[in-house]
């Protein structure tokens, strides 16, 4: 086993005086990872999956239970953790952007142990490896977000850690650099390369495309680890109903209306200025068709239904009442003043 | 062992070339910073000659037992470099990593933090001691400063165990930098009391009694009291011996402080997930 | 029209020394610093002068001056600097902090000029810095025993305000060149030590040729001879006349240069399109 996750909890300080309190990022996970296996954790944002990539990277200490890496303690033996790890986290910054994409290497390099001819090897190999040859010697502020993030990439391969942290990997990038970098994920990394990789996303497609098996978790919580064929059995219907509307509505009243109706099972409302994506969950979606529209059609303008096949954000939403593309994010952490 | 202590010391090379490589993008900012100390002492040396109507000060000579402030106010004045070293250099490197986004990545790495932080030092110290030694040339040659040679070889001595110290103190800043938002206060404020005390352009004697106390427990004030002793005969007060043996002694309190204040916040910052933030 | 122009202007100003208020009350801490750290940093000069004279008062000073009296001298360089320092670094940094928040292309977006914009941030500037004067001319008579009686306070007023209008002319062209360069801490470091040489800010500038020559065109060096003269040799304002003079004429040339080559800079800027760059 390369990663094991022993009831992890981990819980952060926010507001100050009277209104201090704690919100509860990781709530007891637990997990563990296979070597060459490619795991997933599928939430939406503010879910904890960075808090949890962030502890077993050592950046994080946890509050409770224990977290190894091939039998060693990320706390008691951080350094051995390390050397094993490769982290990509995402951002845009996290390069010297006043240095070359090749300087920053040869520095990380220096970090993790390599030098002389074999550093210079390595460097050559994965700037080959990920198309980087032309821009090697240009400085990294002059690189698009797809280049650096391949950079960082290159970064977190140069001492050929056999585990990978992939912290939303393609979070920002345009499609063409989405596509290679899953590619390169599933066939280099884990395919040729054997290595263990734990990715975090919050695109469904992403996940589904590439993981053995998904943890899905949500608001710190891991709700079920399955494979993404397994998580689609687990709705036993074939069909889920998806609505596009405009309008200034009541949410709750509308989400209490719809459920209310029978044998609706889970519903989904994002609301982003007015323009609704509603999804509608129920055991027979044509024998609720004209309820649903009936209701709808009181407090929005309908722009388009849709009747579709499930897919793994539909899965979430049923086993969570959660959608993926919600902001699930509480305040950020205060610093002193 | 022997490949552990390689990689250290290559990381902490590696960390040198790359604050050179970061710096020296900043073309115009670098020639400046080289210019800088050399403009910043005069304000002190023209003050001084308009107080004594030239550069022999009958006081001064009285008090220390030399009295060209030219060379005396020169001497002490290059230790604000030095303290700027682990005031500023030092005390700002994670704060700037921090600010680049960069940190994280660097404290992911399979190396000590210590290690990381000797970087620094070695980096701050190649940096300033360049400063240093141009802002020493060029006054030595307009203000034709005369220094007993022989002195020069313990004076190195003296400064480097100093510098020791003063790594101690810029481990402290560095840390607390992370915590608090208004980093620079501190710094400003540290660095403007330490040199009222630090016996720059003045001997301990003029000082009062509470200040002479607090001096005391500075590793600046050693190491320009036993330069200026080596190179111009300033009466210290106290022996060679003797001040080496503080200075040791501080070296070892002020490295376990700035240690025990950085592990204290790194922990601190891992535990709060505040490492990231800017 | 001009009429609704104007008032539309002063509306602006208006606004712009209440958000630059909010602001400062924002960070308290800064406030402290501004009232109480130009003091602090002249103590040094304190002792030095101790040490170099062996007593509180210079003859070859007061040739240079026509005070002995050296530490009144230098505390009336660091209050009336404080005008000079917190303008440089508000003035100057107040675009790029505009640029930071990503809040300056929306007042250039905005019907109104930029110039007016900087013409309420150097009159915030102006009441801030006459605040923390106020502050440190209370510390420094009960101190150090400074005396300001009432009826020069009038006078020193007018000089200040001479004073300030010219520099801000000269803030405001520094404000346009801050647009083009992109690290300002570094330039505004450099002025501040430029000012401290090329002005009797810390010493009288008559002591060097150069350091004379050079000053005679810094518009401070009168203020604060001026300045001195009244608070010191207890001088009434009508006999300076010629220095009240010289200050107004280098009023209208710093006014009229600093709108000139803001709005060139400006133009600059925008036609480079980097406007918007941190």
């Amino acid at each position: 086993m390369n990663i094991v996750l022993d009831n992890v909890v981990k819980k952060f300080k926010r507001g100050k005086g009277l209104r201090k309190h704690y919100i509860t990022a990781c709530d007891h996970v637990s997990f563990t990872i296979e070597q060459g296996e490619l795991f997933g954790l599928l939430g939406p944002n503010g879910a904890g999956k960075t808090t949890l990539v962030r502890c077993i990277a050592t950046l994080l200490i946890p509050d409770e239970g224990k977290i190894t890496i091939f039998g060693k303690d990320i706390i008691y033996q951080s350094m051995e953790a390390r050397q094993q790890i490769g982290l990509l986290t995402s951002g845009e910054r996290t390069l010297y952007w006043k240095l070359t994409g090749k300087d920053n290497l040869k520095f990380f390099a220096a970090l993790y142990g390599l030098a002389g001819k074999e550093r210079d090897k390595r460097i050559d190999y994965l700037m080959e490896l990920l198309d980087l040859k032309d821009v090697e010697s240009e400085r990294v502020e002059k690189y698009s977000s797809g280049m650096k993030q391949k950079i960082s990439l290159a970064r977190a391969l140069l001492h050929d850690p056999k585990i990978l942290l992939l912290d939303e990997p393609t979070l920002g990038l345009d499609p063409q650099f989405s596509r290679f970098i899953r590619g390169f994920i599933k066939d280099e990394l884990v395919g040729k390369g054997g290595k263990t990789v734990l990715l975090t996303t919050h695109y469904m497609d992403e996940a589904d495309e590439l993981c053995e098996r998904i943890a899905f978790i949500n608001k710190g919580k891991i709700v079920n680890i399955k494979s993404p064929a397994e998580y689609k059995d687990e709705i036993p219907h074939t069909e889920v109903l998806e609505l596009r509307c405009q309008g200034n509505v009541n949410e709750e009243k509308l989400r209490t209306a719809l459920s209310s109706i029978k044998s609706v099972e889970k519903v989904s409302l994002i609301n982003k200025e007015n323009d609704l994506a509603l999804k509608v969950i129920a055991s027979r979606v044509e024998s609720i068709l004209s309820d649903v529209i009936e209701l709808v059609r009181g407090e929005a303008k309908i722009l388009a239904i849709d009747v579709k096949e499930p897919t793994l954000e539909d899965v979430f939403i049923y086993l969570t009442g959660t959608s993926l593309k919600e902001d699930t994010r509480e305040e950020q952490p205060d610093a002193l003043e | 062992m022997y490949k552990k202590i390689n990689h250290y010391l290559r990381a902490i090379w590696a960390e040198n070339i790359k604050e050179w490589k970061i710096e020296l993008t900043y073309k115009a900012d670098f020639v400046r910073g080289m210019i800088d100390p050399l403009v910043y002492v005069l304000p002190y040396l023209l003050y001084g000659i308009a107080l004594v109507g030239g550069r022999t000060s009958e006081s001064l000579e009285k008090l220390t037992g030399t009295g060209d402030l030219i060379t005396f106010v020169t001497l002490g004045y290059i230790f604000i470099g030095f303290l700027n070293m682990a005031l500023w250099a030092m005390g700002f490197s994670l704060r700037k990593e921090q600010y680049w986004g960069t940190l994280e990545s660097v404290f992911a790495a399979p190396v000590p933090r210590w290690v990381y932080a000797l970087g620094m030092a070695a980096h701050s110290t190649m940096h300033q001691g360049l400063m240093i030694s141009l802002q020493l040339i060029v006054i030595s040659i307009v203000f034709k400063l005369s220094v007993n040679m022989g002195g020069i070889v313990p004076s190195l001595g003296v400064v480097g165990v100093m510098l020791i110290a003063l790594y101690g103190l810029g481990m402290m800043i560095a840390s607390l930098t992370l915590i608090f938002k208004q980093g620079w206060l501190i710094s400003e404020a540290l660095s403007s009391l330490i040199m009222i005390i630090t016996p720059i352009a003045y001997p301990l004697a003029v000082l009062p009694v509470f200040m002479q106390k607090a001096a005391m427990a500075l590793p600046t004030t050693y190491g320009i009291l036993t330069v200026r002793h080596f190179l111009i005969g300033e009466k210290m007060g106290f022996s060679v011996g003797t001040s080496f043996l503080r200075l040791a002694i501080l070296c070892v309190l002020w490295v376990v402080f700035g240690l025990i204040v950085f592990a204290f916040i790194d922990k601190r910052t891992r535990r709060s997930g505040t490492l990231a933030h800017y | 029209m001009r009429w609704n122009r104007l008032k539309a202007d002063l509306a602006i100003i208006g606004a712009e020394i209440r958000k630059t208020a909010k602001i400062w009350f924002a960070y308290k801490i800064l406030m402290f610093f501004w009232a109480i750290f130009p003091l602090i940093w002249v103590i040094p000069y304190l002792f030095q002068g101790k040490a170099l004279v062996g007593g509180m008062s210079s003859a070859p000073f007061a040739q240079l001056t026509g005070t002995e009296n050296y530490m009144a001298f230098v505390l009336i360089g660091a209050m009336v600097s404080t005008y000079i320092f917190s303008g440089l670094w508000g003035v100057g940094n107040s675009l790029r902090e505009e640029t930071y928040w990503g809040t300056l292309e929306y007042i250039i977006a905005s019907p109104t000029s930029l110039l007016v914009v900087l013409i309420g941030k150097t009159l915030a500037e102006f009441l801030y810095a006459t605040v923390m004067v106020i502050f440190q001319a209370t510390l420094a008579t009960f101190f150090f025993g400074i005396d300001i009686t009432f009826g020069k306070i009038f006078p020193l007023m007018m000089i200040i305000v001479l004073l300030v209008i010219g520099f801000y002319g000269f803030a405001i062209a520094f404000a346009g060149f801050t647009l083009l360069i992109k690290e300002v801490h570094g330039w505004v470091h450099t002025l501040e030590w430029v000012f401290f040489l090329f002005s009797p800010i810390r010493y009288p500038v008559e002591v060097n040729a150069i350091t004379k020559l050079v000053s005679a065109f810094v518009p401070l060096t009168y203020a604060l001879v001026a300045i001195r003269a009244i608070i010191l040799l207890n001088k009434s304002v009508i006999n300076l006349w010629q220095i009240l003079l010289i200050l107004g004429v280098m009023d209208i040339i710093l006014i009229a240069g600093g709108y000139i080559l803001f709005n060139r800079l400006e133009y600059r800027t925008k036609k480079a399109g980097t406007m918007s760059q941190y």
